[in-house]
């Protein structure tokens, strides 16, 4: 019988398993995010004042790790790639989900993941954050069924992009490794013009 | 730590989930079971009654805590004291700069809450869930979605730069 | 050569990997799409034991006892299964099956007009790699046969009478009607193809499979989200 991956998918163990799963990984996450000093707004919210551009390089290094991890795993048989969950496309919401996000990342300095993390180091503002979130979640339950329609809005299939544009899976990857190791290298240069004016 | 070097960290975890148990990483989820929970014990026919609340609370059969998210999240938590104790980054604090008061920041900090939840439903996640693992997939609402979250918050970082500076 | 490169720091190091490895994943192509690998011997071993075959009253026992732990799956097209079906089964055409979206862990039972099909699809999904695939020994046939018109003993026994007992209660669940041994040895034409849809009396069952099988991947779906 054949090794194949994701385990979990093949019935090599199950549900509760996979929530002790879940708790470990999270730790792995949890770890390499308050590593990379996200659990502090200040250095998050650098990003966006270019003097310390640490969220696009974690951030697109880890896309790259994994995305480069699953071509190769996939490309050998080893990871059915087909069954790993890809979240549905739903464009325009997705779209102005985003640019709240952005907006709500500067005003409030965390995301989800990290306001958690921000709350386990002692950061006061990381756990009023996360109330927050709580709170605009439940708002957003409440008024969905005004918000339903627009929720829905889009194709809700799940599309990656060489599938929606017609390119080789394997040059999109390579497309992806240029563009992060060039946005890097660019990284660089902004941290070094805009780090005086900085704390 | 070399933020390379934690990206390389962290793109491991997240292939891992993808092989071990064939899903990436969340956040945002965890946040919507837990007000399932509270919501379904507080007054269960309106949880019921709510579409959105409803799809977290499933048949009934198991509790909206037993959910793969919340576990994550709560490893996430586990993980960032870990590191944050490790390297001497814990202390009772709240960051922000020196221009403005700790009340302020707070609000703020709520009031970014607010809207980051919004976002986050919208779009079906947030910067784990969307970004890095719909990055990874090369999901194509995820790097929408991911060039958005940097547009809005350039564009707005201008204007709340006296909270940081 | 080796000189040149470990003058690099670090993080040009890393960057050279990288493009090295998205460079090879220029040849990699990841979607295994709809090719598949089988284990013959496993399979021919499978095969030959029967194994995974599950007979028709066992099945109509599982139906009867409410079970939940499995998904039966019609193989024939949406004309016949709009005739007649088991009942709780969900249609899925041979043409769509691999496009089904079946969990590789869920417990699955195939049934079609006599035995060739399912056993067809058995393979096809095996090949998959879907670990819990059963065939109903028999298909339709076998079932009408022995579940829905069960032949009973002519002059039973004590022992045939209690069996037979338990077949009329089996075969009238499932609005059917029991035969006698003397009918069917005589050759009877093909159990009437059954014309009206039955309705047997399952007040469960009448609701459409679909949410026992839909309700739990809406759950899921929601909680595989982020």
């Amino acid at each position: 019988m054949a090794m194949t991956a994701p385990f979990f998918k093949y019935g090599m163990f199950g549900d509760e398993a996979s929530l002790v799963l879940a708790f470990l990984i999270g730790i792995g996450f949890g770890f390499f995010l308050e590593r990379a000093g996200f659990g502090s707004a200040r250095k998050l919210v650098s990003q966006f004042y270019l003097n310390d551009l640490a969220v696009f390089k974690v951030m697109f290094t880890a896309i790259v790790t994994a995305m480069l991890g699953v071509t190769y795993l996939g490309w050998i048989g080893w990871l059915d790639l087909s069954l790993v969950y890809l979240v549905p496309t739903y464009l325009l919401p997705q779209v102005v989900g985003g640019l709240l996000l952005g907006v709500g990342f500067v005003v409030g300095g965390y995301c989800p993941g990290t306001s958690v993390a921000a709350t386990a180091t002692g950061r006061v503002d990381g756990l009023v954050y996360v109330l927050g979130i709580f709170a605009g979640m439940f708002a957003f339950a409440e008024l969905y069924p005004f918000l339903k329609g627009f929720y829905l809005s889009g194709s809700g299939e799940a599309l990656t992009i060489p599938g929606t544009f017609g390119l080789p899976y394997g040059l999109v990857v390579f497309a992806v490794v240029l563009m992060a190791v060039g946005g890097f290298y660019g990284a660089g240069l902004l941290e070094k013009k805009f780090a005086a004016a900085g704390e | 730590m070399n933020p390379y070097l934690a990206g390389i960290g962290l793109g491991l975890v997240l292939l891992a989930s993808f092989v071990l148990v064939g899903r990436g990483l969340g956040a945002t989820g965890a946040f919507n079971s837990v007000i399932a929970w509270v919501v379904g014990g507080v007054a269960p026919d309106h949880a019921r009654g709510n579409e959105f609340i409803a799809g977290y609370l499933g048949d009934g059969g198991a509790s909206p805590l037993k959910s793969w998210l919340l576990f994550e999240v709560v490893g996430l938590f586990a993980g960032a004291m870990f590191s944050g104790l490790l390297a001497g980054r814990a202390k009772v604090m709240t960051e922000k700069g020196p221009r403005v008061s700790v009340r302020t920041r707070l609000a703020m900090a709520f009031a970014g809450g607010v809207l980051m939840a919004f976002g986050a439903a919208l779009a079906r996640g947030c910067t784990s869930g969307q970004a890095l693992t719909g990055g990874a997939l090369l999901n194509l609402g995820s790097w929408a979605f991911m060039m958005m979250v940097f547009a809005g918050a350039y564009a707005v970082a201008y204007f709340v730069r006296w909270q940081w500076r | 050569m080796s000189g040149w490169f470990s003058r690099l720091t670090l993080n040009q190091k890393l960057a050279l990997a990288a493009i090295a490895l998205g460079a090879g994943a220029l040849f990699a192509a990841p979607y295994p799409g709809s090719k598949v690998t089988l284990d013959a011997r496993e399979l021919a071993l499978v095969v030959g034991t029967e194994a995974d075959h599950v007979e028709a009253p066992e099945l109509a026992a599982w139906i009867i006892e409410n079970r939940a732990d499995y998904r039966l799956v019609d193989l024939r097209t949406e004309k016949e299964f709009a005739t007649y079906s088991i009942p709780t089964a969900v249609n899925i055409p041979m043409s769509v099956l691999p496009e089904a979206g079946l969990g590789r862990q869920e417990k699955l039972v195939l049934y079609s007009e006599g035995g060739i099909h399912s056993a067809q699809a058995w393979m096809l999904l095996k090949a998959l790699g879907h670990k819990s695939v059963y065939m109903l020994k028999g298909g339709l046939d076998e079932w009408k046969d022995q579940v829905v018109f069960p032949v009973l003993a002519d002059d039973p026994t004590p022992a045939q009478r209690a069996r037979d007992e338990r077949l009329k209660a089996m075969s009238a669940f499932f609005g059917g009607q029991p035969r006698s041994a003397a009918s069917a040895a005589a050759g009877e034409p093909e159990t009437p193809g059954i014309a009206a849809p039955l309705t047997p009396a399952v007040p469960k069952v009448a609701a459409p499979p679909s949410p026992a099988g839909g309700a739990k991947p809406a759950v899921k779906k929601k909680r595989e989200g982020c």
